[in-house]
């Protein structure tokens, strides 16, 4: 009986003479055990730090993008309509800005501007005025599209309020003056690609309205026509969504 | 927009939308006096359009007050440092 006692397993006690180095059973479960758990803290931070990153994409996303304008944002909001830029640079030169007027053919309107260009200031708000006419006996609705040529000015040309991009009812046989109020943004005395420009032309499109499948009015033209009016015309566009899913033989 | 949409690289032009958008069509011309005054004054003084800042005032004065614009600060359009006295130089 002696002997069983003797020779059952047991824990080390700490040893006699004192010294705290702890006994190395003890010490390989401990170091393990502090490993797990620095393991365990590092993995759950990552963990939260992950959470925590996907919640902010979204907005962080939308600063960028609101920043750099990139994939066509539009840049409102974004100091481009300031007070402080709206002040005309004394000094420098002026560019002529042209204006133009078209329309669809199956728009039976008159679309002319009241004056053939206007000479202004970088930085200085101008007035512009187009006139139309409905020549047709019927109530019409229109929809116009805008272009700036040559296309490096079209970052600083801004226009505060005008008439294009809604739809513009005109009564039958009415006539009505359209105003326009834009500015060259200032900054393009300091860029160097804009250095020779002395002349834009600035051309209005209006072409009938109609609804599409979202009850949007767009319109009432071929998608070349429209993306011509753009200033679009010499690039190749990808058919529309709508277009590209519908099932040939059902019409878009 | 739902038309007219921009080609995803920057290709040179975007078609932004205007900061205040799109002017109410004035129907019964009650600004019509002010806009030929306007029309006029860019005439006689070779299109250029710091002569005329003032006619442009009056003309979205008009506007404001017949209702076919919003209210809003001259400093916000541009058109603050804009004196009437300057007005009977720039009419002749």
């Amino acid at each position: 009986m002696l002997s069983r006692v003797m020779t059952t397993k047991s824990r080390p006690t700490t040893p006699l003479n004192g010294s705290s180095r702890p006994p190395p059973y003890a010490s390989r479960q401990s170091v393990y055990a502090s490993r797990n758990r620095n393991l365990l803290m590092y993995s759950s931070a990552v963990i939260v730090f992950a959470v925590g990153v996907t919640y902010a994409a979204v907005p962080l996303y939308r600063m960028f993008c609101a920043a750099t304008g990139f994939a066509g944002t539009p840049n409102v909001g974004t100091g481009r309509f300031e007070p402080t830029r709206l002040v005309p640079v004394e000094g420098a030169r002026r560019i002529k800005v042209h204006f133009n007027a078209d329309r669809a053919e199956a728009l039976p309107w008159t679309f002319t501007p009241q004056q053939k260009f206007v000479t202004v200031l970088p930085g200085e708000t101008s007035l512009a005025f187009y006139k139309a006419k409905n020549e047709s006996p019927r109530d019409i609705i229109g929809i116009a599209t805008y272009n700036v040529t040559p296309d490096r000015i079209a970052p600083y040309f801004s226009k505060v309020e005008c008439f294009c991009f809604e739809e513009q009812k005109l009564l039958a046989g009415e006539e009505v003056d359209m105003p326009l109020l834009f500015f060259i943004d200032k900054d393009i005395l300091d860029d160097p690609a804009c250095r020779g420009i002395d002349d834009v032309v600035l051309s209005y499109t209006f072409f009938r309205a109609r609804r599409n499948a979202q009850g949007h009015l767009e319109p009432d033209a071929s998608d070349k026509d429209v993306q011509k009016s753009l200033g679009f015309g010499d690039y190749e566009m990808a058919p529309r969504a709508e277009i590209r899913n519908a099932q040939p033989g059902k019409s878009p | 927009m739902s038309f007219g949409r921009p080609l995803s690289i920057n290709v040179g032009f975007k078609t932004s939308p205007p900061d205040r958008g799109s002017f109410p069509l004035d129907h019964d011309g009650e600004c019509k006096e002010q806009m030929m005054q306007y029309v006029d004054c860019l005439r006689k003084n070779s299109s250029t359009s710091t002569s005329c800042r003032v006619m442009s005032k009056q003309y979205l004065e008009c506007r404001m007050t017949k209702g076919l614009m919003e209210h809003d600060e001259w400093k916000n359009l541009g058109l603050a440092n804009i004196s009437e006295s300057t007005w009977t130089s720039a009419s002749s």
